[in-house]
């Protein structure tokens, strides 16, 4: 199992592990600061990690790129992208200028976006941390997804919180069909709303509906050129920052997955396809669902 | 610390599913393909990787096993491997999977020979670091050399259905057609003990391609 569950909290998933001996001093804080290894440095203290996923074209680079335009002066920020072919997402983020593009990097997903925020996180944490030692201290790691289905979501051994990014020109029906990401997410944002009155859609009836299946998590109707919408999006991101620094944020895993196939490289057909009951989370990455 | 069966554990490091960063990587198929190399030629492609960088892998693995259970420093290891691995590139995408499986020992077998071994190494090889695990999981040498085979081949193999137009029960035999080479490499590297004993056959036209990976614009696989 991936050693860097988040471990701040009494619900985290690495909590349930047995007690593990303290690393050597010179090993949790040597020389270098190099965090990792068997002990991770505590959530509170090291950057807060977001995720951001969502399907395909909904605005997940566009979504980073605003929050390192708005908010790189006051916080120190570094970005880790997945994409399905390697770098064009970093690229994209480290031509607009809104971020040093040294700490913009690509993580090679091999052609799994899913797996390696979900089920094999490791290039992504090692990214990450490669970045919290390079550029310390940070405030927050944005990790974006691979654009994905639905049915894609971090685990909570990868990030503290996570967005899930859905945009109005997708169809106003896609809250209503629901998803972990949309469900219970940290936050979920319904992009593009400049763009409603061209589609046919009603942003805010949308937002309404998602809402509502989100139990009172947080629902922020998005477009880059409403200041106040923006904004929203900002003091989100702050005073998520300041309860991961309270240690009264708990990362919360949106599972479970949807139907999916368990003997990679083999027809469906051949495979076991299953579903996981909500008790039956993919916490702390088990690392049996590669794909 | 986990004591398990050693078939078990082999079968365990062997699966793919191992939650080490492997499923990033191709064992150098992507570049052979970008690079022109025709689909039908992967089956000597593994016929050559064995010969060449496998060899030196698994050997490297049964020295980092023999090191660790001898109480021995891996820094020799280290070095040998890097020596035989001329490209940066390469011995990046080595070490990318060597820290996931540094990480999975350090949490798996914490207070062993094997953590006090790669706790020395931040970034230690994916041969040395699968050395390590495999003295902490009980694999005798052959076991730790036909595990690189295996996880080498079988990568490639995956690869090669996202990469080209394939039934899967082809990949499926060419692992199993590769049986008896992997035999013959495991056989040829299992007693080495010395650093210096470690072979250094090279395939420079895979590492050619290995190396100019990261320029190519458009790659799913990291190496």
């Amino acid at each position: 199992m991936p050693d860097a569950s988040p471990s701040h909290s009494p619900e985290s998933p690495g909590s349930s592990i047995s007690p593990r001996k303290p690393q050597s001093p010179g090993i949790a804080a040597g020389p270098s600061g190099h965090p990792s290894d068997g002990a991770p440095a505590p959530a509170a203290v090291r950057a807060l990690r977001v995720g951001v996923a969502g399907p395909v074209g909904t605005g997940k680079s566009s979504l980073i790129a605003l929050l390192c335009r708005e908010l790189s002066e006051e916080l120190q920020l570094a970005v880790v992208t997945n994409d399905v072919y390697t770098d064009e997402d970093a690229r994209m983020l480290r031509a607009a200028g809104v971020l040093d593009p040294d700490r913009i990097r690509a993580v090679e997903t091999g052609a799994c976006p899913h797996t390696a925020i979900r089920d094999d996180v490791t290039a992504n944490l090692l990214a990450v941390e490669d970045l919290e030692h390079d550029f310390e201290p940070l405030d927050v790691v944005l990790v974006e997804s691979g654009g994905d289905n639905l049915t894609a979501t971090f685990s909570p051994a990868l990030v503290d919180a996570q967005v899930f990014v859905l945009d109005v020109a997708g169809g106003g029906d896609v809250v209503r069909k629901g998803g972990p990401g949309i469900a219970r997410a940290d936050l979920l944002v319904v992009n593009k709303t400049d763009l409603a009155p061209y589609v046919g859609v009603d942003a805010a009836l949308m937002a309404r509906e998602g809402a509502q299946v989100r139990d009172g998590r947080p629902v922020i109707p998005l477009s880059r050129s409403d200041a106040a919408s923006v904004d929203a999006l900002c003091a989100w991101l702050r005073t998520t920052l300041v309860a991961h620094r309270a240690g009264s944020h708990t990362p919360e895993d949106p599972g479970p997955m949807a139907p999916h196939h368990h003997a990679a490289g083999r027809a469906p057909a051949e495979g076991r396809s299953h579903t996981h009951g909500p008790a039956d989370t993919h916490d702390g990455g088990d690392g049996v669902h590669g794909h | 610390m986990a004591v398990v069966h050693p078939e078990l554990a082999a079968l365990l490091l062997a699966d793919g599913r191992l939650p080490v960063g492997g499923h990033t990587q191709s064992s150098g198929l992507e570049p052979a393909l970008l690079a022109g190399m025709s689909a039908q030629r992967v089956p000597e492609l593994i016929g050559t990787r064995l010969r060449t960088t496998v060899t030196v892998d698994a050997a490297v693995a049964v020295v980092a096993r023999h090191h660790v259970l001898s109480g021995l420093c891996l820094a020799a290891v280290q070095d040998a491997w890097a020596a035989r691995t001329p490209s940066e590139v390469t011995r990046a995408a080595s070490v990318a999977v060597g820290r996931g499986h540094r990480r999975l020992l350090l949490r798996m077998w914490p207070d062993t020979l094997s953590s006090d071994a790669v706790r020395e190494l931040r970034a230690p090889s994916r041969p040395v670091a699968v050395g390590a695990v495999a003295a902490a999981a009980g694999l005798d040498p052959w076991a730790t050399a036909r595990l690189v085979a295996y996880d080498d081949v079988q990568a490639l193999c995956a690869a090669a259905l996202k990469l080209c137009p394939l039934d899967p029960l082809d990949t499926t035999e060419w692992l199993l057609a590769a049986g008896s080479a992997i035999e013959v490499m495991v056989a040829s590297v299992a007693q080495l003990t010395a650093p210096e004993a470690i072979p250094a056959p090279s395939a420079p036209l895979l590492e050619a391609w290995q190396h100019h990976h990261p320029d190519h614009p458009r790659r799913l696989f990291s190496a």
